[in-house]
């Protein structure tokens, strides 16, 4: 069954035979134009970014909302009808009353560490294990496949307190490290790493193979340069993965100097309830970084994407 | 490859092979014993072997809970099948600004979902920004979160909002691939947009297609965060709204949890994860016979 | 990482061949007691309090590491949501800390796996019994397995707010709400018809304190089973469909949060709602409209005591240092801190004679007082209607088939059956 199990991965690194079309489409073509080479009308053009928009204003319209609602003042009603979107006296009140409940600088460096740590083994990690599910002859490879791919399907919230006790015996409860580990190598970025060496030309390596080099060389040399654009993408998933989580941190750390960002912004909940400022607060300065990071990378990672397909 | 070390592969694979073993297997295969026990959360349990099993078709809420899941992949899969492959058209094309619009729609999967479901919880609130939206216009407000099927409508709207992004990316990658000579013999033909969609473009993303319609449908299948979100904690009015994983979690957690019990059903969700897949993947290999 | 791959692969080994639980159970751990010096490490576990008083519990430790030299306490905070998930854990990985925080729903399951010194028969802790109201002492006596298994600490308790503008529009006299739960469902039902069903009177369905209060039995004597569904708990529960219906009991209850009830009457979509003291300093500064026409009632009972709640801590039996973690969790509870705790906050102390105190009996005119008096009267004989029994799993069963009830998808007498039958289930495997 592994064998057509598919994954992104595998799309996004599918091999295409470098033709003149390829070349063509990456490289200089003149603008405009859709698919079959022809010129885009000007209605379309109209309709397209008309389009564009509506989505635009779907997909960031809720962080527009809740960055409004965290930015007006305490007189100011949230709940009117109509609603105003611009808050009549932007105050930063809110925010610094989040910071003053919680250690929001130490909580997000906590967060940055993890989330770091967490993208390394996991380029690490998956790059060595999905180069050996896809490229290395050996017995015992389709079970070990079928290990990954039965290990995406666990429901997570069953297995929580096994892994806590886990930790616990490793003594690793209560570090950051405990926070790390269990996501270290996610079944999914290996599985995505197999597939991307999976598509790349055999021939390539088996040069090097007859010139002499060794599974260490031509891994380091030949195999993991091509894949830089699922790498990318294994290693924007992990850090989205490690910032994002919520109950594992919880249950594994025990000490508050040691909380990420967002279990440590949980304390919002009891305190503030009933404040939607402070909740919206919040939620803005769990998201902000995030939506920071991508920015900057995402050329990266579109670029990523786009390369594992065309350069397979 | 007869140089290598024969070692070699098993170096390669140990670090994601331990991990995967000690915190996802392990656990696993723990839960698959606990299953046949009735061990709670701070006693340990006795072998009680099938109970579980048989006590889960006597669970009216076991009923509801398969029924919510089931109806989640039904709402889900089409949408997420269908809208992205739409959305990944619209920015295919190199215009001005495309890398903004791509980025921008790629956000809501950026954000974790504790942020979402908080987002959308006042949004949707009965005295949130669409339900002001629509008292503007002149109708009244929609229980959105008191509603035991708009309540599930929109966790669903959650989750295709979500997951629109995520396999927009997926489907960019594929359309890079599909052979621009089909699109312009096609147009050479005559063919309009929706033709070529329908005659080139579909059938070359065919087990693209597949693939997402298998991953949002496990994940649709496991959905937990949305509804426990958006209904509360207890699944909405009389627990209405529980799906499979929230009642793993409602069952099993807590100081007073039946571990045992919520064990077998996480079994059983396994188990139908497991067969979801197998199903959908023959499919794919039939049509590809055929094809 | 720090650790070489060698020792990971064995330490990964060795976890999967210890057996699952890591728990003690069975009641052999509460062997050797807490009468020997004071001295060593402890852990202090709180409930999110930390977001709002930190400097108090600072000074607190700061207090006792002076008095006792040669103790150090480690103080965490947990977040509200999750708590018992995280008790779980630590019960289960063996992390439970020395002394932590407990509702005594929480207690109960502790005692029973072992996990709670039974203050009762420990000899350096029962000798504090006196100075603790009596009900406060007796609060986590478990059914089937006496004794105290926590330190009492703050209790709560608090009036009933309304909206006296929202009395007014639906013609009725504003300082005369109700008094008993007759008068509660003929007003509501009042309040509904004036208003065309926008005003809800009630936000929250009945949990099981509000069926003690109205004089429901809720277990049976020997406390083996559950009995709320007598004609009386049919009777409630029937009054909440009628307002229900009416739209007296607001639409949204069953999916509501004490968070979105509490919003609910702050922007004046329910006329009544529960709260404390603190709830008044909340309506000052976020709905100061709503604060202009508050009026400040009793709970409405009916059996003569109000529902309070406790709050309590727990030793853990395991604990390595049992005679500094008894002295400490005596020390936070004992009546000068738990009346410094209960002045910065609209909490009251479990102490006895603490609430004969002049700052809860002397009115100064403001309503802060006025609730704050008016509350630790009632809580001299208030009753904490939750049975130590009823765990989160009860509480679901109950609210689930009170739900049913409500949308007339079970008589109201068929919903309770099946609650009581649900829980006592519950109860019989645990």
């Amino acid at each position: 069954m592994t064998e057509t199990l598919r994954t992104p991965g595998e799309e996004i690194a599918r091999p295409v035979r470098p033709t003149e079309e390829t070349a063509r489409r990456t490289g200089r073509r003149p603008r405009f134009t859709d698919e079959s080479g022809r010129q885009v009308g000007p209605w379309e053009l109209v309709l397209r970014y008309l389009l564009l928009l509506a989505v635009l204003a779907l997909t960031i319209g809720p962080f527009l909302w809740q960055l409004s609602t965290s930015l007006k003042g305490p007189t100011e009603d949230i709940y009117s009808s109509p609603p105003s979107f611009l808050p009549e006296h932007p105050t930063l009140h809110n925010y610094s009353r989040v910071a003053d409940v919680i250690p929001v600088w130490n909580y997000a460096l906590n967060s940055l560490k993890v989330a770091v740590a967490s993208v390394v083994t996991n380029c690490v990690g998956s790059t060595l294990a999905g180069y050996a599910l896809a490229r290395l002859r050996y017995r015992g490879r389709g079970a070990l496949t079928l290990v990954f791919v039965l290990a995406l399907l666990v429901p997570a919230e069953s297995i929580i307190i096994a892994q806590f006790t886990t930790m616990r015996s490793l003594n690793l409860n209560n570090t950051l490290i405990g926070v790390v580990l269990p996501g270290c190598v996610g079944a999914m970025n290996v599985l995505l790493m197999r597939n991307a060496f999976l598509n790349l030309p055999y021939e390539i390596e088996e040069a090097a193979f007859v010139d002499g080099a060794n599974v260490w060389q031509r891994f380091l040399r030949i195999a993991l340069p091509s894949v830089k654009g699922t790498l990318a993408v294994v290693a924007i998933f992990a850090f989205m993965g490690a910032w994002d989580d919520f109950l594992w941190p919880l249950i594994v750390l025990g000490d508050p100097d040691k909380f990420t960002l967002t279990v440590g912004l949980n304390y919002l909940h009891g305190t503030f309830a009933n404040d939607q400022r402070l909740v919206a607060a919040g939620t803005i300065i769990a998201v902000a970084p995030l939506i920071a990071l991508f920015a900057c990378l995402q050329r990266y990672f579109f670029r990523g994407v786009g390369e594992g397909a065309v350069k397979g | 490859m007869r140089r290598q070390l024969p070692t070699s592969p098993w170096l390669f694979a140990a670090p994601g092979l331990l991990v995967t073993a000690a915190f996802v297997l392990y656990p696993f295969v723990s839960t698959v014993v606990n299953s046949f026990t009735d061990r709670r959360t701070l006693i340990p349990g006795h072998f009680v072997g099938l109970a579980n099993y048989r006590e889960m078709l006597h669970d009216d809420m076991f009923w509801i809970a398969l029924r919510n899941s089931t109806l989640y992949i039904i709402g889900v899969v089409p949408a997420l099948v269908l809208l992205p492959l739409l959305l990944a058209l619209l920015v295919q094309k190199h215009i001005p600004g495309i890398a903004f619009f791509r980025s921008a729609f790629y956000t809501p999967v950026v954000a974790s979902i504790v942020v979402v479901g908080l987002i959308w919880v006042w949004l949707l609130d009965e005295r949130g920004l669409i339900n002001s939206l629509l008292e503007t216009l002149g109708a009244s407000p929609v229980g959105f979160l008191s509603d035991q099927w708009l309540i599930l409508l929109s966790a669903m709207a959650v989750t295709v909002w979500r997951g629109i992004g995520y396999y927009m990316i997926i489907y960019l990658a594929a359309l890079a691939n599909v052979p621009r000579e089909l699109h312009e013999a096609a147009a050479v033909d005559g063919a309009g947009a929706v033709r070529r969609f329908l005659t080139v473009t579909v059938p070359a993303l065919r087990s693209t297609m597949v693939l997402v319609a298998a991953l949002s449908a496990v994940s649709a299948f496991k959905v937990f965060s949305e509804v426990y979100l958006i209904a509360n904690p207890t699944g909405g009015p009389a627990g209405e709204d529980t799906t499979l994983v929230m009642l793993v979690q409602r069952t099993g957690t807590g100081l007073s949890g039946r571990v045992g019990y919520s064990s077998a059903i996480s079994v059983v969700v396994f188990v139908i994860t497991v067969v979801l897949m197998l199903l959908v993947m023959r499919a794919d290999r039939k049509d590809e016979a055929q094809a | 990482m720090r650790i070489s791959r060698r020792t990971f692969a064995t330490a990964v080994v060795t976890a999967a061949l210890l057996p699952l639980t890591a728990c003690g159970s069975g009641n052999d751990s509460s062997s050797g007691d807490a009468s020997g010096k004071i001295q060593g490490d402890i852990t202090f576990q709180t409930w999110n309090l930390r977001a709002n008083f930190k400097p108090y519990f600072e000074s607190l430790i700061a207090d006792f590491e002076h008095q006792y030299p040669g103790t150090h306490v480690k103080w965490v905070d947990q977040p509200a949501e999750n708590y018992a998930d995280k008790i779980s854990a630590e019960a289960a990985g063996g992390t439970l800390p020395d002394v932590v925080n407990v509702s005594p729903d929480l207690a109960a399951p502790l005692a029973k796996a072992g996990l709670a010194l039974n203050l009762d028969k420990d000899k350096a802790a029962a000798k504090y019994q006196g100075e603790y109201l009596p009900g406060a002492w007796s609060s986590t006596d478990i059914p089937g397995l006496p004794g105290t298994w926590a330190f009492p600490w703050y209790l709560n308790t608090g009036p009933l707010f309304y909206n006296k503008a929202l009395f007014k529009k639906a013609g009725l006299n504003p300082d005369q709400p109700p008094k008993t739960y007759t008068e509660l469902f003929k007003d509501g039902l009042q309040i509904a018809e004036k208003t065309d069903g926008k005003v809800a009177t009630l936000s929250n369905v009945p949990a099981i304190e509000d069926f003690g209060r109205y004089g429901v039995q809720l277990m049976n004597k020997g406390g083996t089973g559950f009995a709320f569904n007598d004609a009386k708990g049919v009777e409630l529960l029937t009054k909440y469909k009628e307002l229900y219906d009416a739209k007296a009991l607001d639409p949204q209850a069953l999916t509501a949060t004490p968070e979105s009830a509490g919003q609910k009457f702050l922007t004046g979509a329910v006329a009544m709602n529960p709260g404390s003291a603190l709830d008044l300093k909340n309506f000052k500064t976020q709905a100061p409209s709503l604060y202009k026409n508050i009026g400040i009632t009793d709970q409405i009972t009916n059996t003569g005591h109000v529902n309070m709640y406790v709050m309590g801590l727990l030793v853990n039996s395991q604990s390595k240092q049992k005679p500094a973690a008894v002295a400490f969790a005596h020390f936070v509870t004992d009546a000068k801190n738990q009346m410094s705790f209960a002045k910065k906050v609209a909490i009251f102390p479990s102490t006895a004679g603490s609430l004969d105190n002049p700052y809860f009996t002397k009115e100064d005119g403001t309503d802060e007082t006025r609730v704050r008096v008016a509350a630790a009267k009632s809580l001299k004989t208030a009753v904490n209607y939750t049975p130590v029994l009823f765990s989160d799993q009860m509480k679901t069963a109950l609210q689930q088939e009170v739900a049913k009830a409500l949308q007339g998808k079970e008589s109201p007498k068929q919903a309770l059956d099946n609650a009581v039958k649900a829980c006592d289930q519950l109860l019989k495997q645990g």
